[in-house]
């Protein structure tokens, strides 16, 4: 708690150096994320080390530019706390999707040809807008 | 004009505070909460893009391919950091008094940020024109098929409202530009400046992770 305080009652105050190495290690890093993505690394990792990459740039604007680094709990509990939020969020979303039985998803390329009995087609809410006008609200007759 | 190092203004205490010390912590607090309300503001469209990423992978990876420019989204994000280096360093200079300096960073920034808004511009008048429009009204002929035209409805709400930011970012920023001229801030009231610095940054954080999203994978 007390590091970060000096005799005055305020923050310690740092030099603009790590301001300056802060960005370009943020730069070298954004360099490195545009070089990998660049590579052919297969279907899961392209997306994991462009997050990680993002992840380790985000790290560092929050800790020095957004000065968490100097600074006592309660801010730093609020901005971790979000994360958690950010994290179930998508996790338990995405997880969901997931865990689906594949036609209750909204419709790839063969589930289109797919009907109940004795229904009329109607539209889903993911496949609004798919690009083929003739598509929309007739997923049967697409073939 | 006056030349004095320390704030020609008095810090404004509110009576309601002990302290400068205490007021400062709890303007920060308290942005610090509605920062994170912004995060979850944009963890909704991140969740949004997440999940019709995992539904549509490949048509995904083509639109992001052919779809956006990826030079435009470099430039951006070297933009967008630099601007945080400035608007950190003119915060740096404010808190020890030396208003001009901080202003003209602060000035830096801002012309960052008309050129993050103009690159932003040109991509824009691209996507019109090559037919890249939400819902019913994309017709990009090199992406096609279910979730295409999601990738983009995706790519327009993130940037837009990422760049409805990036104009309010500006705005607080010109803000604090003015102040820092009139020598207002110092070692002891600091508070707006840190507070509008912090903003900037949280948009810079939202593009770190919207330039992979979008442009590179």
């Amino acid at each position: 708690m007390a590091h970060g305080e000096n005799a005055a009652g305020f923050e310690e105050h740092h030099g603009t150096g790590r301001y300056v190495a802060v960005w370009v290690a943020l730069c070298v890093l954004t360099v490195a994320t545009f070089l990998t993505s660049r590579l052919a690394l297969g279907p899961p990792w392209h997306l994991l080390v462009a997050m990680a990459i993002a992840g380790g740039k985000a790290t560092l604007v929050a800790l020095f530019f957004m000065h968490l680094w100097d600074q006592p709990g309660a801010n730093r509990l609020v901005f971790v706390t979000s994360l958690a939020f950010v994290a179930l969020l998508i996790g338990l979303t995405v997880l969901d999707n997931a865990t689906r039985f594949p036609l209750t998803n909204p419709p790839h390329e063969q589930t289109l040809r797919f009907q109940p009995p004795g229904e009329e087609p109607h539209v889903q809410e993911g496949e609004r807008g798919q690009g083929r006008p003739g598509a929309i609200g007739r997923p049967a007759a697409e073939h | 004009m006056p030349e004095a190092t320390t704030p020609a203004i008095e810090p404004p205490l509110a009576h309601h505070f002990v302290s400068m010390r205490q007021q400062t912590e709890a303007a920060r607090l308290g942005m610090w909460l509605f920062l994170v309300s912004e995060v979850l503001l944009f963890t909704g469209l991140f969740t949004a893009y997440a999940v019709y990423r995992f539904l549509y992978p490949t048509v995904f990876e083509e639109a992001s391919r052919k779809g956006v420019e990826l030079w435009a989204g470099t430039t951006n994000t070297f933009v967008l950091i630099t601007s945080s280096l400035t608007v950190a360093l003119g915060y740096h200079f404010a808190k020890e008094g030396r208003g001009k300096l901080a202003a003209a960073l602060l000035a830096v920034s801002l012309a960052l940020g008309f050129v993050f808004l103009g690159i932003k511009a040109i991509e824009y008048t691209n996507h019109f024109h090559e037919g890249q429009l939400p819902g019913k009204f994309y017709h990009f002929a090199e992406v096609q098929g279910p979730g295409a035209s999601m990738f983009f409805t995706l790519y327009f709400i993130m940037t837009g409202l990422h760049g409805a930011h990036v104009v309010v970012g500006m705005t607080v920023l010109a803000i604090m530009a003015v102040r820092a001229w009139r020598e207002e801030f110092g070692p002891v009231h600091f508070a707006p400046i840190e507070l509008a610095g912090l903003y900037w940054h949280l948009v810079d954080l939202i593009w770190i992770f919207l330039y992979p999203l979008l442009y590179l994978i």
